[in-house]
């Protein structure tokens, strides 16, 4: 066998990493991926269509993981406050909208961990060194640790709905994320995860209860209409809070950290996009039926300006009875409890890349210490918040969703620019299409943005763009 | 690609050494991923893009703060 070149390349780029000895020590978290990769390789060597299916089973994860993840606690609130406020018909084809923006997005993500192998965090200090590096993580972690907030207000509130007090619901939540943890093998995580995230499609049943029309659901997909009310102040802010509750910071650092660390490479990619393609379409399918659930509240002309998650579960009750709206508070506690374990291993991971300290959820405690304890005291520190008594919580959510969509165009230009990087990417470059797709959605995102500010700054103008 | 697996605190028998020499990349390697990239020249236009957006975001953080304040009092 060839002895390792001189100046070792990252296996799809030009950019020469420092010299490597022959002597490279195995670690643990390499023996645990490489028996993962040898699963990987066997089901690839047979050409069965069996195979093929289990070849994509081993390959899923952090796609579906990502997208199912931002199903959250605030983004379910978010999509039950549309469907409540304002019914089946502009919002239903804009939540798909949004959806395809994270494809587009996150598939950059898939690319960027397999062709690099290095975590999103890293690669920004590595390329545009800490000056940038660090505004990038400071957005990162005021970010997640707003959101972290979110998912336990969703968790509180949807467990409320049982009659589990706060505290109680608080502890249980830290006690799953605890034990998603304990295997410390990244393939036990993320199976484990994605069975709770399976149960964010408990929406689809409810809105099923609900009997939508589904000729209304056609015609809104078709013409965008009808928008209640026109294009108001709150009709922007609802617009931006289901924006945030689909394409967000974490979400970028997440899945390229998670890319990574599953061990995906270059002839994996084809899978990752199917793998985020997947997640986008269950992910959708969830957030459209939360609006269809809450739709009857708007026909029936229920305020729903204060509705908390589990006000909204009590509020469904005389439409799809008792059953149907504990069916949706668990779906808020799911919700809450999957993204507290996805947000807070993408702030470890973009901690450990940082700071230079192994970040793997491969590594045992021992040699994990650092990784293991921000990922569990971002979870401890935003679940000791939510019982503080007189939040304002949906405001609070309404208003996390708003910052996310903000954040997301720096954060989307580094990614526009790493996966251009030539010298890093290689090949694998995003493609022109590509890259009009993902200018627009930070045109779009920047926009909205902009509208935002513009309707709190001055009103005036805002009507004047025809808003009121 | 031949590489001598060296032993850490950790021991790993002969049979894992050669599984994690065959099935991963060596860009994935532990010790390899702890080899930094090289820092990017950044254009005259790309540093505007970046320095627009962080001000476009400080603003609007102003923004959202002067609306949670407006909207408690």
């Amino acid at each position: 066998m060839p002895a390792p070149p001189e100046h070792p390349t990252n296996s799809s780029s030009s950019v020469p990493v420092e010299t490597v000895s022959a002597d490279v020590a195995i670690t643990h978290e390499d023996v645990d991926r490489a028996h993962d990769r040898a699963r990987v390789s066997d089901a690839r060597a047979r050409k069965s269509l069996f195979s093929q299916m289990y070849l994509l089973w081993l390959l899923i994860g952090p796609g579906v993981l990502v997208m199912l993840g931002e199903n959250d606690g605030p983004s379910m609130l978010s999509y039950a406050a549309t469907g409540s406020r304002y019914g089946i018909g502009f919002f239903i084809p804009f939540v798909l909208l949004t959806f395809i923006m994270a494809l587009v997005v996150q598939e950059m993500t898939v690319r960027l961990g397999a062709a690099t192998h290095r975590g999103h965090a890293e690669l920004i200090f590595d390329r545009f060194g800490p000056f940038w590096g660090w505004f990038s993580m400071i957005d990162l972690t005021i970010g997640n640790f707003l959101t972290l907030i979110t998912e336990f207000i969703a968790i509180r509130a949807g467990l409320g709905f049982f009659g589990v007090p706060p505290w109680a619901a608080v502890l249980s939540s830290l006690a799953v994320l605890y034990l998603a943890l304990v295997s410390h093998r990244y393939w036990t995580w993320e199976r484990l995860t994605l069975a709770a995230a399976a149960f964010n499609l408990i929406f689809v049943p409810v809105a099923l209860l609900t009997h939508p029309h589904w000729r209304s659901v056609g015609t809104a997909l078709i013409t965008w209409k009808p928008l209640p009310g026109g294009f108001s102040k709150d009709t922007l802010l609802i617009m931006l809070a289901d924006i945030g509750a689909t394409v967000t910071p974490w979400m970028l650092f997440f899945q390229q950290s998670a890319t990574v660390d599953k061990g995906l490479t270059k002839r994996d990619i084809r899978f990752g996009l199917i793998d985020t393609a997947l997640g986008a379409a269950l992910a959708a399918a969830a957030a459209i039926a939360t609006i269809l659930a809450t739709a009857p509240l708007f026909t029936r002309h229920m305020s729903a300006e204060n509705f908390q998650a589990a006000e909204f579960a009590q509020a469904l009750v005389p439409v799809i009875g008792r059953w149907g709206a504990a069916l949706f508070a668990l779906g808020m506690v799911e919700a809450g409890i999957v993204a507290s374990i996805t947000i807070s291993t993408s702030s470890a991971y973009a901690f450990g890349e940082v700071a230079r300290r192994p970040h793997s959820l491969n590594i045992p405690w021992t040699e994990g210490k650092a990784f293991y304890s921000v990922l569990f005291l971002c979870a401890a520190g935003a679940a000791a918040i939510v019982l503080v008594p007189g939040l304002p919580l949906v405001y609070v959510v309404l208003v996390v969703n708003v910052i996310a969509v903000l954040a997301m165009p720096p954060a989307l230009v580094f990614l526009f620019m790493l996966v251009n990087d030539k010298e890093l990417m290689g090949d694998l470059v995003s493609p022109r299409w590509a890259n009009a797709l993902a200018s627009c959605v930070v045109v779009l995102l920047t926009a909205a943005g902009v509208l935002f500010g513009i309707s709190v700054v001055s009103p005036r103008w805002f009507e004047f763009l025809g808003g009121h | 690609m031949m590489m001598k697996a060296k032993k850490e605190r950790t021991t790993f028998d002969a049979s894992e050494e050669q599984l994690v020499l065959s099935s991963l990349e060596r860009d994935q390697l532990t010790e390899v991923k702890k080899q930094h990239f090289p820092r990017r020249r950044l254009k005259g236009f790309q540093v505007f893009v970046l320095w627009a957006l962080r001000i476009y975001l400080l603003f609007m953080m102003a923004v959202v703060i002067y609306q949670v304040w407006s909207s408690a009092h």
